[in-house]
């Protein structure tokens, strides 16, 4: 390191960060929403609704963390939501047949990690488009999820299983419910993982250019296959969670949150394209669309609106970032971009 | 300053005076989504509900809740998290999944919320259940569609069930009444198809049984109904269509007849009451009716919305 980069403050060395310039944009862009919605109605920030919204929160963040791996390697992962039912399904059947919840806890991860290596495979020594490889295992997974317990949701999971609910979804530590800390847990690991060690730059590397990582010696294949690991592992926590909240099994639950994973990416600034963001951004991607859900409720906002709101911030905050990064705001672009002749 | 001190004093006095007068409760209604009409005829009933106890002086600040995207569970246990953050005192709660909510309720009602059950109760004690008796409901639809075919002549066939999904208690419970209809019978009930409630899956589904060849179909709640009458009017086939609750769309479909009549139920009735209860239980009274409070049914076929001008309206 020379004396000149020792010598930035703080705040231009959090700027030099990759990445960095998007998660401050969407951190004020959070604290102005928040102040709007504490605005119209003040139990938005109340003790109970943050305790709530934290929770709200993590499941989006938990799944954020599993897409953005897959986004960074230039790859997308459309079976999330398929996992989760399948892991919600898998687990309380096990334990409606009366298996310890951490046995089934164990056994649930198994087919979850194994679809997570079926996409890896596909996606990368098969070399299907992510598209159509996770389209299938998408497919798949749901009627595993539907096939486990003979197409029927299934019973309440019993009185046995109370100290595994309030362990990821009931109970609470230090005034916080635990699936907060379950999510911080997870995120910290894996943002370890990503951002020192060897494997996280080869994810990165594998997203911005494929071509020059092989040469220059990276296991594409491997890699790739680690990042689908990731996103399965992360979708069958929030499985997990989303038995445990239930207390039972339902076939149809996670319809949908692949999609949410991919807006909480994309906001937080993780480029669909690859090789661009960091995990901190999932952070503020997954409070941005909790944050909007839960207050737009709060707020008594009318259900179609609630849609087109979120629907309209997610693109807005994609828009923003790409502008800015093409230079777009530059006043000759702009110019240019309207003097165009067609 | 004595007489500006003495005017603050008054005023202060007064501004607490009012506020402890103009006392407001929070009540909260949660439904299973937003859009079906059922639900937006609960509301209006509740709406009233809390218009008339203005009027003697009772403050509600009332809110009506749902998931926002189609009926799911975990989505609803959300609305009753953000119901309680919102300081609700009350929740009428119309429960899409009567056991994936028992630990959330029991919860907040450690907590002090008061919970009444409307239209689909959870697996949990309440202070009031106001919905319809499902299954004696159902079992009038089945005898309905049963005159129907005798009168046809028809003595025997296949008859199609589309329901919502497995796990609402509610639309089970009119599929067991039905069925029950149809037990001494020749016919034979298919296994059940699960729409969601949606109308689009229901209509497909709808479409299948008419391919197989049915003498009639049953629709469980209103999405299915619509899905199903909608089939028939397609396919022109003279199969008999019975279905369960009202809206604009399946009063047509009865009217112009490619369905013989629909189960309408009083949702009205539920939220209207179902307010009534919940203030009476805030003021520290007693509930408003019984425990299991039966809002009912109404045949309503052609001749009765002739009668009740209900499309002239």
């Amino acid at each position: 390191m020379t004396d000149s980069v020792k010598k930035r403050n703080w705040f231009q060395r959090l700027f030099a960060v990759r990445g960095m310039g998007q998660v401050i944009t969407v951190f004020f862009g959070l604290i102005a929403l928040c102040v709007v919605f504490y605005l119209i109605n003040p139990n938005f920030l109340s003790q109970r609704n943050v305790a709530n919204l934290l929770r709200q929160i993590a499941p989006y963040l938990i799944i954020g963390i599993g897409q953005g791996y897959v986004l960074i390697t230039g790859n997308i992962d459309l079976s999330i939501g398929s996992v989760i039912g399948m892991s919600t399904m898998i687990s309380a059947t096990l334990m409606t047949r009366g298996m310890d919840p951490w046995l089934a806890t164990l056994v649930t991860m198994v087919p979850c990690l194994l679809t997570g290596l079926l996409n890896g495979f596909l996606v990368s020594a098969c070399r299907l488009p992510p598209f159509i490889g996770t389209l299938g295992t998408m497919t798949i997974a749901r009627g595993v999820a539907q096939l486990v317990n003979g197409n029927m949701n299934t019973d309440a999971i019993g009185r046995t299983a109370e100290g595994w609910r309030d362990f990821l979804y009931y109970g609470r530590t230090l005034g916080i419910y635990n699936t907060f800390w379950i999510a911080l847990v997870i995120w910290l690991i894996f943002n370890f993982l990503l951002s020192r060690t060897r494997t996280g730059r080869h994810v990165y590397a594998i997203g911005s250019n494929v071509e020059a990582s092989k040469l220059s010696g990276v296991n594409v294949n491997m890699t790739t296959i680690k990042a689908y690991l990731i996103s399965a592992f992360c979708a069958g926590v929030v499985g997990l969670i989303t038995c445990a909240q239930a207390g039972m099994g339902a076939m149809d639950a996670g319809t949908g949150y692949e999609l949410f994973a991919v807006a909480a990416s994309v906001i937080g600034g993780i480029s669909t394209l690859g090789g661009q963001g960091i995990l901190l951004g999932t952070v503020m991607g997954a409070s941005v669309w909790g944050a909007m859900y839960n207050g737009l409720s709060l707020v008594g906002a009318p259900v179609a609106w609630r849609n087109i709101v979120v629907g309209i911030i997610v693109v807005l905050s994609v828009l923003i970032d790409v502008l800015v990064r093409s230079g777009t705001f530059n006043k000759a672009r702009i110019r240019a971009l309207f003097s165009k002749k067609i | 300053m004595k007489k500006l001190v003495a005017l603050f004093l008054t005023l202060a006095l007064t501004l607490t005076g009012v506020a402890a007068l103009a006392e407001e409760f929070t009540v909260y209604l949660i439904t299973m989504d937003l859009m079906d009409q059922h639900w937006v005829n609960v509301d209006a009933g509740a709406k009233a509900a809390v218009e008339e106890l203005a009027k003697e002086g009772v403050k509600i600040n009332y809110v009506w809740d749902a998931p926002t995207q189609g009926k799911n569970d975990a989505a609803q246990i959300e609305s009753i998290n953000n119901a309680f953050a919102n300081n609700a005192q009350a929740i009428l709660l119309a429960s899409n999944g009567p056991d994936t909510q028992v630990a959330t309720i029991e919860q907040y009602q450690k907590e002090g919320v008061k919970f009444i059950y409307v239209d689909s109760p959870a697996n949990t004690e309440a202070f009031q259940t106001l919905a319809t008796d499902n299954k004696a409901a159902g079992k009038l639809a089945g005898e309905t569609m049963l005159n129907k075919l005798t009168e046809m002549g028809v003595a025997e066939g296949k008859i199609g069930i589309v329901n919502v999904n497995s796990s609402t208690t509610s639309t089970q419970l009119r599929e067991e009444g039905f069925r029950e209809a149809f037990k001494d019978t020749k016919f034979e009930l298919l296994e059940t198809q699960y729409g969601e409630g949606q109308v689009a899956a229901s209509q497909t589904i709808a479409e299948n049984y008419i391919t197989q060849g049915v003498v009639g179909i049953f629709g469980c709640n209103e999405g299915s109904t619509t899905g199903t009458g909608n089939a028939i009017k397609e396919s022109g086939k003279d199969v008999v269509g019975v279905g369960f609750d009202q809206s604009d769309a399946i009063l047509q479909l009865v009217d112009g007849g490619a369905l013989l009549a629909t189960m309408a139920q009083n949702p009205y009735v539920m939220g209207y009451q179902g307010v009534l209860s919940a203030a009476s239980i805030l003021q520290g009274k007693e509930i408003v009716g019984d425990k299991n409070y039966d809002t009912g049914v109404t045949v309503v076929d052609k001749a009765y919305i002739a009668e009740k001008g209900l499309l002239t309206k």
